[in-house]
């Protein structure tokens, strides 16, 4: 039960059809959106008033928008933009919910305390938390990334809390703190490397969810404004066109779709692989 | 074989579904919009939301012909101006009830005036009141006739008058409802009386039986053909196109332009357009902020932006592009503005703006004196603005100008707007001629609004003042063309588009005409009936 | 039971206070003003400042909280800012319909959910099962609103079969049932998924329990053993979890309604927020957090009355 080990992770991934295709997915997304400049056919900005709506042809793969936007462009600095929101709350929430989480599993005394407010958080659907941040700081992808980072906190230290327990009934953490180690190197050295693998998974599957959460948020004008490229904006604004261009709003639909599935197809297989009792 | 029955029998309840869906009964006809206003007060809001509905409830002193420049009897059926253009006085139908029954008095209509300019208690503050010219004291001589008086001469007055601002309400109503005049109820003397209101829903109202006096380029003067008029909001713009296709809605006017084309193709669908129609889009600056109190920026923007290829773009075909400040069909418009106004030119952009002292900087920005050519711009977030901001963007930056956008829903627009935290804007507004536009927004008292350019200059001002109290036609005009070749030099404004009034209507409808006061497309609806 | 009930309950009032703070400090962090947003678009400074007074925004925080507190204790949420009609009666327009449009969702997708839960665990392995679970996790990362546009545009627009322009009335009249089931297969739609998830692995897990394999031991049907033993022991953890899953659907509730222009409360709450009226806003939030707040209540005394486990 030491640190996941990464090749053998990676073979069971290989031998689960699934899990290889999602863990392709994954990979191809991420490169996407980081050489999104280098990929990008034009610049994601740039009008073209000669050729607006139009449908995919063979000088604009997958169309133009109501501007005359190259929306290939536009998918691939989109995916970048909507990725790093759900990063940046998986990030923000995921590290002080695990840190909420070690706290009340190792502080048995701050535990309930801990967890009640953590029950009060999880009162609270996403959505709430998105229209709450959105109307006290005005709609924008800052609102949203704050929205979703508070929403990821209760369930991440859930999680970690719950996986944590488990070690800390282990007898070589009364032992290490017999020989004198202190709590912070206890939790760093013996609880963290214990939980990584559900955290790994949850984190995965997390993503998918806030990445869906975000761009319906933007979806609704909450989120990202335009002329931000972000696949739920660019959906939001492609609606207007649904009955002359249906492209416009399809496509970033599609897409949010397509990156959402491989997070969750992935998280899946990951848990399968690691940790198949995890309940997420 | 089960599934097909199945689909069949689904398409069947949806198809016959669908065709009695919520078709409106006959002799009632459903109009559609995009928002709802926040009252129905004349003297307390001033959106088109709210005027388009008033249009149909109440009735002013005089009418406005679809001409836009003819003023037609209505509530008076006839007046006369002093020599010296101080005293207006009308003289007022006789036969004119409430919807309540009550007869229509001159008294009625002067603390109509009177509350509209803030001179009754209550004291409401219409935010227009402006435009009932620099009042001395507006009073019933008898039950019919109205003294209107004035400390200086108002060469708009009549045309100001025609406006829903001007409408008579009943004053009994207004002391009964108190705050809720407007919201919970109305009493006017127009074709229709207030039915029942839900707000950001719809709003019902019902023919005014006795009305008898409409304007006389109806050909029928009242009461109204259609029994009740309800509208409805349906705010996206897509569901607004399949109801009217569907028969489920008769008339809008609020159609976005990319649909207008394929719309217009639609059999059972009918358009109707008003050339004179005065409602423009345009992006002004703030001229006393950094880079944009720069004039060269100014006409650098006004040169690297194609008008009418950003308009083809954005209104497919349902709007103009614009240069001068005023459009050409508007009374005291002046041609040779239009010419001095910069037009579509790259190069002459680039070449106003290496002049000037404007150098690209590193990141293509360009910049003098250690300021970078990057201004914010503040608008309403409408599908509109959201494209034509993108454009212009594009545009200015391919000429080393850096603008950024900040869109805010209508109503929160509106208090950002009034702040200074921007360089430019975008705003479109309806007026009824160049002396009216230029005085909305131009004199130096306006400011911070409707005058966001903080446009302060006494010469203007001065020409403002003339042309407000001339006498003669002739002298209005010449002030009014002076004060548009100004503006065309100094390019504190980018007029981008003048937008047309397009109404639809379904085959159900007879007898629509656009008319398009202050954007209101219907006005009051007399000759309108159902064939079906 | 009554103890468990009981701890609930308090917990629930910590949590409800959260809800009263939160919406008071969002009408008082929020950065437009109110009054000028009242104003509108050509007013002066002296109509902003009397609005300012009439809106009672000038009294010091302290006093507006406990005015709001006891405003609310007596049902009364404030008057919009934008139309002045009051925020509750706003809210009693629009919960029907949003109830109504949840009701539908839920209606056919639980069954359906449930149905294909159990047939995937029973025959879990075969391709069944894995086209279950592909419908499953494909349903819980469908954008809701791609699913809507989808229908709007094909079923509604190129088809013309059924409406999608808001509710067309009550849901006895054929319009008002007509005009929810593109809505409601939206909703429902992103919510099978999940259901169908849950209700396999409770239903896995419980076909493993060791009474299912006593009945089967003693020679009891394969169906009865799953319809008797497994499913009803499944149905416990299902209950629980579609109660924690409500606000997924409330999520989704807010996007179809905006779609599809329903009035519910979800579109009142979008559209206050992005027209700054706060007191709507701050309305709608209270009452869909308080909503919720009381759903996982009244699943988590359910949960107690059917599980004896928990009654303890």
């Amino acid at each position: 039960m030491a640190a996941p080990v990464k090749p053998s992770v990676l073979r069971m991934l290989g031998r689960d059809l699934g899990g290889a295709l999602s863990l392709g997915m994954v990979v191809l997304i991420v490169l996407a959106a980081i050489l999104a400049p280098w990929l990008s056919p034009r610049d994601p900005y740039e009008t073209d008033l000669l050729a607006i709506m139009q449908p995919p042809s063979a000088e604009y793969w997958l169309g133009t928008d109501g501007q005359g936007r190259d929306i290939l462009a536009r998918m691939l600095f989109g995916l970048r933009v909507t990725l790093l929101m759900g990063l940046a709350s998986l990030l923000a929430g995921g590290v002080l919910g695990a840190l909420i989480g070690f706290c009340a599993a190792f502080y048995r005394r701050a535990d309930g305390l801990l967890m009640r407010f953590m029950d009060i958080l999880l009162s609270f659907p996403a959505i709430l938390f998105g229209l709450a941040l959105a109307a006290i700081f005005g709609p924008g992808e800052v609102s949203v990334v704050i929205a979703l980072s508070i929403a990821t906190v209760p369930l991440m230290a859930r999680i970690v809390r719950g996986s944590a327990l488990v070690v800390m009934g282990l007898d070589y953490i009364e032992a290490a703190r017999a020989i004198g180690m202190s709590d912070g190197r206890l939790i760093w050295r013996h609880l963290a490397p214990n939980c990584l693998s559900a955290i790994f998974v949850f984190s995965t599957l997390r993503l998918g969810q806030v990445i869906l959460l975000g761009s319906a948020l933007s979806f609704l004008g909450l989120g990202a404004q335009p002329p931000l490229a972000e696949l739920g904006a660019m959906a939001a604004q492609g609606r207007n066109f649904l009955f002359i261009a249906p492209h416009i709003s399809v496509i970033p639909s599609l897409g949010i779709f397509v990156i959402v599935l491989a997070f969750n197809l992935l998280g899946d297989a990951l848990r399968d692989a690691l940790d198949p009792r995890l309940r997420i | 074989m089960l599934r097909r029955a199945t689909l069949a029998a689904l398409a069947a309840i949806g198809i016959t579904g669908a065709a009695h869906a919520q078709t409106p009964a006959r002799n009632q006809i459903v109009v559609m919009r995009e928002i709802d206003s926040d009252r129905y007060d004349p003297h307390r809001s001033t959106a088109l939301a709210g005027g388009e509905v008033m249009t149909m409830l109440a009735d002013t002193l005089v009418a406005m012909a679809p001409d836009m420049r003819t003023i037609r009897p209505l509530l008076a059926e006839r007046w006369e101006v002093s020599p010296d253009g101080l005293v207006y006085t009308f003289h007022l139908r006789r036969d004119v009830t409430f919807c309540d029954g009550k007869a229509f008095t001159a008294r009625d209509m002067a603390f109509s005036l009177n509350r509209w300019i803030g001179r009754t208690t209550p004291r409401v503050t219409s935010p227009v009141a402006w435009r009932a010219g620099d009042v001395k004291e507006i009073t019933a001589v008898d039950d019919h006739t109205l003294r209107y008086e004035l400390n200086r001469p108002f060469s708009e007055l009549l045309s100001q008058l025609t406006l829903f601002f001007a409408s008579a309400i009943d004053p009994a109503t207004v002391e009964r409802l108190g705050d809720n005049f407007g919201v919970q109820g109305f009493n006017g003397t127009g074709p229709f009386c207030w039915g029942s209101w839900t707000p950001r829903q719809e709003m019902v109202l019902n023919r005014h039986q006795a009305y008898r006096w409409g304007p006389d380029f109806y050909t029928n003067r009242g009461p109204a053909q259609v029994e009740r008029v309800t509208w409805r909001v349906i705010p996206e713009a897509a569901s607004r196109v399949a109801a009217l296709q569907a028969g489920q809605a008769d008339i809008t006017q609020y159609i976005p332009p990319a649909f207008v084309e394929a719309l217009s193709r639609v059999p059972t669908v009918t358009r109707h357009t008003q050339p004179n129609y005065f409602w423009d889009v345009f992006m002004g600056f703030k001229v006393d902020k950094p880079v944009v109190n720069d004039i060269a920026i100014r006409r650098a923007v006004h040169m690297a932006v194609d008008r009418p290829a950003l308009v083809r773009a954005v209104w497919a075909g349902t709007a103009e592009p614009a240069r001068n400040i005023v459009n050409p069909n508007a009374a005291d418009f002046d041609a040779e503005s239009d010419r001095m106004v910069p037009g579509f030119d790259r190069a002459a952009a680039i070449r106003t703006l290496e002049e000037a002292g404007w150098r690209p900087g590193p990141d293509g920005v360009r910049v003098k004196d250690g300021q970078r050519a990057t201004f914010m711009t503040y608008a309403i977030n409408t599908l509109d603005n959201q494209r034509m901001g993108e454009i212009i963007q594009q545009a200015l930056r391919q000429v080393g100008i850096e603008m950024r956008i900040q869109l805010f829903d209508a109503t929160v627009a509106w208090g950002r707007l009034a702040t200074q935290e921007f360089d430019a804007f975008f705003l479109s507004y309806p007026y009824v001629s160049a002396t009216d536009a230029l005085n909305l927004y131009w004199h130096s008292r306006n400011r911070p609004t409707p005058n966001r350019m903080n446009w302060a200059d006494p010469q203007t001002d001065a020409w403002l003042e003339a042309g407000r109290s001339a006498l003669d036609p002739a002298e209005r005009a010449r002030n009014a063309a002076l004060i548009q070749r100004q503006l065309a030099e100094q390019a504190p404004w980018l007029t981008v588009a003048r937008t047309s009034l397009t109404l639809f209507s379904s085959n159900r409808v007879q007898g629509v005409r656009a008319h398009g006061l202050y954007g209101a497309g219907l006005y009051k609806v007399l000759d309108v009936r159902t064939v079906r | 039971m009554i103890r468990h009930g009981v701890q609930r309950l308090l917990l629930a009032l910590p949590v409800l206070f959260g809800v009263l703070l939160i919406g008071f400090l969002l009408m008082q962090v929020v950065p437009t003003d109110p009054a000028t947003v009242r104003a509108g678009p050509q007013a002066t400074a002296e109509v902003v400042a009397a609005i300012r007074t009439e809106l009672g925004l000038d009294e010091p925080v302290w006093k507006q909280f406990f005015l709001y507190v006891w405003r609310l204790a007596q049902g009364d949420l404030g008057v919009s800012i934008i139309n002045n009609v009051p925020v509750s009666q706003e809210l009693g327009n629009t919960i029907g319909p949003t109830l109504e449009l949840m009701f539908a969702a839920l209606v056919w997708s639980i069954p359906l959910g449930i149905a294909l839960g159990t047939v995937a665990a029973y025959l879990r392995g075969s391709f069944v099962d894995r086209v279950v679970m592909a419908i499953s996790v494909a349903g819980v990362s469908v954008p809701v609103f791609f699913l809507g546009l989808l229908l709007i545009w094909l079923v509604g627009f190129q088809w013309q079969l059924l409406p999608f322009t808001g509710r067309g009335g009550p849901l006895w009249t054929m319009d008002g049932l007509l005009a929810i089931i593109l809505p409601a297969i939206t909703l429902g739609g992103v919510f099978v998924g999940p259901v169908a998830r849950m209700t396999r692995s409770a239903v896995v897990d419980a076909l493993q329990a060791e009474h299912v394999r006593t009945a089967r031991a003693k020679g009891l049907g394969e169906g009865a053993v799953v319809r008797r033993h497994a499913l009803r022991n499944a149905l416990i953890p299902v209950v629980t979890l579609i109660g924690l899953q409500i606000g997924f659907l409330l999520g989704g509730a807010v996007v179809t309604e905006t779609i599809f222009s329903w009035p519910g409360v979800g579109r009142l709450a979008v559209g206050a927020i992005l027209s700054a009226d706060f007191p709507m806003a701050q309305g709608t939030i209270i009452v869909l957090s308080a909503g919720f707040i009381i759903i996982n209540l009244v699943v988590d005394l359910l949960y107690g009355a059917l599980d004896p486990r928990v009654r303890g």
